[in-house]
């Protein structure tokens, strides 16, 4: 019977509770941009009376950053403004005096501004036909924004056509159009092409002409090469007559067999006849103008450039986490390096690394911090600059110590001036020292007098949210590595730009879509006198792993720089499940540390072009984890630095080691009884 | 009344003697098996500590790493603890160049949510009224510009706005009503009021004693550049007074504002850099901790008088987290390099520092969760 009323009492209690609602004008409402809007809302139970609420707050719900920008507020009046076209959610949080809340979420459409005008561009000069027709749609919506979209360059092209209706058609059937609107040409004479693009139409006249050509010669500059090998393909144009049509467009394709039956053949071919072959085997090139083509094959061969790499020797540092490092030869004629140490005490350790199989530590500092990130030794052997993160004062800042004698060095003076923020990476180079300051800029400081050092120049990109991570000095341009705004060249006494240390001036930049900008290497390519920036990606796309080894990303990006106004991305390095870190180059071969990759040697020599490691262009590499490490065996390996024929390495977990590649290939007898 | 009845009534007298003692030791042990919950950041270790005390010794439970690169520092600096003790939040005060905001679950410490806030978002607490954190963006390293204070909605974790305030923001605080949040501006020394309904400033005080400034120092026509000589550092309303405290980390001072008159009231001279100040909840006790030297200071609010200075474990005290029923302040210390964060525990009754945990490199943000029996 008590079970029985207990039972009513719930139930009738559940029919008097009753769930309130946000109601709002909010809802459904489409706006156009620039639209000011006065949103109404109150709140009401199930049943329709209202409910207090002293004050109903809205915002616009998060996008990609943190606020979203897209519907804006004012406050005050109680309005809201609509910035950006699409769906934005708009937050509605009524707050009682009691602390009670209650939120609704709206979905507000904000049109896209409607097409005003569209100008059809013809890119190329002449059309034959067989020639796919590249028109480029330039569209001017109400707002006068104007966008160019190239149907070719797919990517971009793909958000304009998924947002509106584009149809094209043509005044007759000398162009064939496919469903997905590529436009060919198949019959000599005029035809007129009408695209509209929501609602708004815009006409433009080709004019198909009959291929001159009867025949093309596709000449190569090479046709047995090695993976990687960049082969320059031409073509020679010759009419019935057999005169050479010079500047007429080609189409450049090909296709391939491996020599390993249970691998792709791949590569990469430009549309200036450049080819590259990342896998061993036969490859057919082909030219095509309009229905004339022409072929040849190309026979790639394993790059076969595989050597072993032995670990000579090592520092250990088993008692906390290491960093940057740098070798260098002393005052005395002898090898040394000085290591840097990551959340821990503040030490700088120093090492003679003479015989680099005898590694030995010969002395140390402690500073005032927790992390000492990065070490770097002036060019005379005279003078190390550490920086610091994490002083108990917060005042952080750089170091000056005396190396003159590394087995006793000595602190000559601290600079926290602008510095207070953490120094992340340092640099020396000619009597200045170039810091990180709050990851936002560096400072350039004079230290002809080191225990004085004085502030001379400062640089940053000078964006809202701007920031740095590295910073390095060559030939008088400093090389900034700038995540999302990626690299600045700027001239600090090269003269280039007219620029000094106390006035740098920049003269270049390049970014890429990561925006995972860490560390730069400026190269010179002895084989071919083109000059690269390397651009090294730092990412750690799961994050903190506390259980184990941390998974990483990102890879090389080579960046043209040769011509510097016109910079142009022609190649990467990426190892497959791990990330790049710091680096080094030197007579074309990189020595980069590709954290839990291990230690990697890569051939560089000739042009570059596409994915390098797919070329085999690995040399070898080794593990740098250590059974006695501060975790054991668990490869991270920081940086690389090639040094009188060694390469020296920092590893996070296991401190300072040198190794050496030999001139022997390496021993797969073991793996695979069938490989030569 | 017969054998039987009396036989009875001996037993039940019995019993109820038995009973009462028991009882005794019941109550007393339950008394005794209170566990106090905290969490503290450990801002050059990227790591947050969970500890428990129970009474008389403190325990790390549990040490949470946070972050997203395990190669860079990111200072986890500000922790609070949602009203409804379901979630934690940290702020993360590196980034690129922006830090963070983390939403945590007390459930099992693991990160929910996360948004990007501005440069080195430090201190913050969540308002019960609105269920919006209010976060400063201490800017601490970056040009001397006036910086502010981000409200982010908890439920989604989204930025709702930024509130321009001083040079420098630093110690948010709710008031117990949950409708205003205030903050100090070290550099501009300047105590700001927002209204936390309105997410505006409602009002604005300068803390400068302009009697004890030598004007003739001052460069008159460089208006853009005040450089407070207090360089407040930490504000707290009073739980039940209108009535708050900031602690003058630049001119040794802790200053007591009346907030209905909003004018200064008074100025307690201290021990060197007072750096964060926290009232017991009951509004009876009031702890400061002097970065300068090493201490934590105690005062009777109801005299006003200061009672103890206590000496800490290890230098740079940074942090107080009060207990829910007033008996205990866990007060966090930095240490220098290499040397552990350590979390002091004082009692507020004896005055006694009585036990002291070890945590990650610079034990900073601390934040009280929980009592439980």
């Amino acid at each position: 019977m008590k079970k029985v009323f207990f039972v009513f009492l719930v139930i009738v209690n559940l029919g008097f509770s009753q769930d309130k609602f946000i109601v709002s004008n909010l809802k459904d409402i489409t706006l156009d941009i620039g639209q000011v809007f006065k949103p109404e809302s109150r709140v009401i139970n199930s049943d329709g009376s209202e409910v207090e609420c002293s004050r109903i707050i809205y915002y616009n719900k998060k996008g990609v950053f943190s606020s979203a920008k897209s519907i804006t507020f004012d406050r005050e009046k109680g309005t809201l403004k609509a910035n950006d076209p699409g769906n934005h959610d708009v937050v509605a949080v009524c707050i009682n005096t009691n602390g009670k809340r209650l939120t609704k979420t709206f979905n507000i459409n904000v049109n896209y501004p409607k097409i005003k005008k569209v100008k059809l561009l013809n890119g190329q000069r002449n059309i034959y036909v067989g020639n796919y027709v590249k028109l480029i749609y330039e569209i001017t919506d109400e707002l006068d924004n104007k966008r160019i979209v190239d149907y070719w360059n797919y990517d971009k092209a793909l958000r304009y056509f998924s947002n509106v209706e584009v149809d094209l058609k043509s005044s007759n059937d000398r162009v064939k159009i496919d469903l997905s609107n590529n436009i060919l040409a198949v019959e000599e004479g005029n035809s007129t092409i009408t695209a509209n693009f929501d609602g708004i139409s815009e006409k433009i006249d080709i004019k198909i002409q009959k291929n001159p050509i009867s025949k093309l010669n596709l000449i190569s500059d090479s046709s047995n090469v090695k993976t990687g090998d960049v082969v320059n393909f031409k073509v020679k144009a010759i009419d019935k007559k057999g005169n050479e049509i010079k500047n007429m467009p080609v189409e450049y394709s090909f296709t391939g067999k491996s020599f390993d039956k249970s691998s792709s053949a791949s590569g990469l071919i430009l549309e200036d006849g450049r080819f590259v072959g990342d896998v061993a085997g036969k490859y057919i090139i082909s030219a095509k103008i309009g229905n004339i083509t022409s072929s040849k094959v190309v026979n790639v061969f394993p790059r076969n450039v595989n050597r072993e790499i032995n670990n000579i020797g090592n520092g250990l540092v088993n008692d906390k986490h290491t960093s940057d490092f740098w070798v260098f030869e002393g005052v005395d004629g002898r090898d040394y390096a000085v290591t840097g140490t990551w959340g821990a005490d503040g030490k700088a350790y120093f090492w003679d690394v003479t015989n680099p199989s005898k590694i030995k530590k010969i002395d140390s500092v402690q500073v005032d911090a927790r992390t000492v990130n990065d070490v770097k030794v002036s060019q005379d052997g005279k003078i190390c600059v550490i920086s610091r993160e994490g002083a108990s004062n917060r005042k952080n800042g750089i170091i000056m110590i005396d190396v003159t004698n590394p087995k006793d060095v000595k602190i000559i003076s601290e600079y926290t001036k602008n510095l207070t923020g953490g120094v992340h990476n340092v640099f020396i180079d000619n009597n200045h020292v170039y810091a990180l300051s709050n990851g936002e800029k560096y400072y350039i400081i004079n230290i002809d007098d080191t225990s004085n050092p004085k502030q001379v120049g400062m640089f940053e990109v000078g964006k809202e949210g701007q920031s740095i991570h590295d910073v390095w000095i060559e030939n008088g341009i400093a090389y900034s590595s700038n995540w999302r705004d990626g690299v600045y060249l700027v001239d600090v006494g090269n003269g280039i730009a007219g620029g000094s240390p106390s006035n740098p001036v920049p003269f270049g930049d390049y970014s890429y879509d990561s925006g995972a900008h860490h560390a730069t290497f400026p190269y010179k390519s002895k084989s071919t006198g083109k000059f690269y920036t390397v651009l090294g990606d730092e990412i750690f796309p799961k994050g903190v792993n506390p259980n184990g080894t941390n998974e990483t990303a990102g890879f090389l990006h080579f960046v043209d720089f040769t011509d510097t106004k016109n910079p142009v991305e022609v190649a990467k390095y990426e190892l497959p499940t791990h990330g790049s870190h710091n680096f080094w180059i030197e007579d074309d071969i990189l020595y980069v540390a590709m954290y839990t990759g291990g230690l990697r040697v890569v051939d560089l020599s000739g042009d570059l072009l596409g994915d390098l490691y797919k070329q085999g262009r690995e040399i070898g590499y080794i593990l740098t984890g250590n059974p006695n490490g501060y975790i054991p065996n668990d490869t991270m390996v920081w940086g690389a630095q090639l040094y009188k024929g060694h390469i020296f390495y920092s590893d996070f977990n296991s401190g300072l080691g040198a190794a050496k590649v030999s001139a022997n290939k390496p021993d797969n007898s073991k793996a695979n009884q069938y490989i030569e | 009344m017969n054998d039987s009845y009396k036989y009875l009534i001996s037993r039940f007298h019995k019993n109820f003697k038995i009973l009462k003692v028991l009882s005794f030791f019941l109550v007393h042990s339950i008394a005794n098996a209170q566990n106090y919950y905290l969490y503290v950041a450990s801002e050059s270790d990227d790591t947050v500590s969970l500890l428990r005390f129970d009474g008389n010794k403190i325990i790390e439970e549990k040490r949470i790493d946070v972050g997203f690169y395990p190669t860079e520092i990111e200072g986890p600096h500000g922790i609070t603890i949602d009203p409804n003790g379901k979630f934690w939040y940290l702020t993360l005060a590196h980034g690129n160049p922006y830090g963070k905001i983390i939403k945590y679950s007390t459930k099992d410490n693991i990160a929910i949510d996360q948004t990007t806030l501005g440069l080195f978002p430090a201190s913050m607490q969540v308002s019960k009224i609105t269920g919006f954190i209010y976060c400063v963006n201490f800017n601490l390293h970056g040009d001397m510009k006036p910086s502010s204070v981000s409200v982010i909605d908890a439920e989604t974790m989204t930025e709702i706005t930024k509130i321009k305030t001083g040079i420098m923001p630093h110690g948010s605080r709710i008031s117990n009503d949950g409708l205003k949040q205030y903050s100090v501006a070290m550099m501009s020394g300047e105590l700001f009021e927002i209204d936390a309904l309105n997410l505006s400033v409602s009002r604005k005080l300068d803390l400068d004693n302009h009697l004890s400034i030598d004007q003739s120092k001052m460069n008159m026509n460089d208006h853009k550049m005040k450089h407070s000589s207090v360089k407040p550092t930490w504000v707290i309303p009073h739980p039940k007074k209108s009535l708050a405290y900031v602690a003058g980390n630049g001119s040794n001072e802790i200053i007591e504002i009346n907030l209905n008159k909003w004018e200064i009231t008074k100025r307690i001279k201290i021990e060197k850099k007072p750096y964060n100040v926290e009232i017991s909840p009951n509004g009876n006790i009031m702890v400061a901790t002097l970065k300068g030297n090493g201490k934590t200071a105690i005062w009777d609010l109801k005299t006003g008088d200061l009672i103890k200075l206590i000496k800490n474990s290890t230098s740079v005290p940074h942090g107080i987290a009060i207990s829910s029923d007033s008996k205990y302040a866990f007060v966090s210390v930095e240490g220098k390099g290499g040397e552990p964060g350590i979390v002091d525990v004082i009692d507020l009754n004896k005055l006694l520092l009585i036990d002291k945990v070890e945590v990650g490199k610079q034990a900073g943000g601390i934040a009280f969760w929980k009592k439980e029996i």
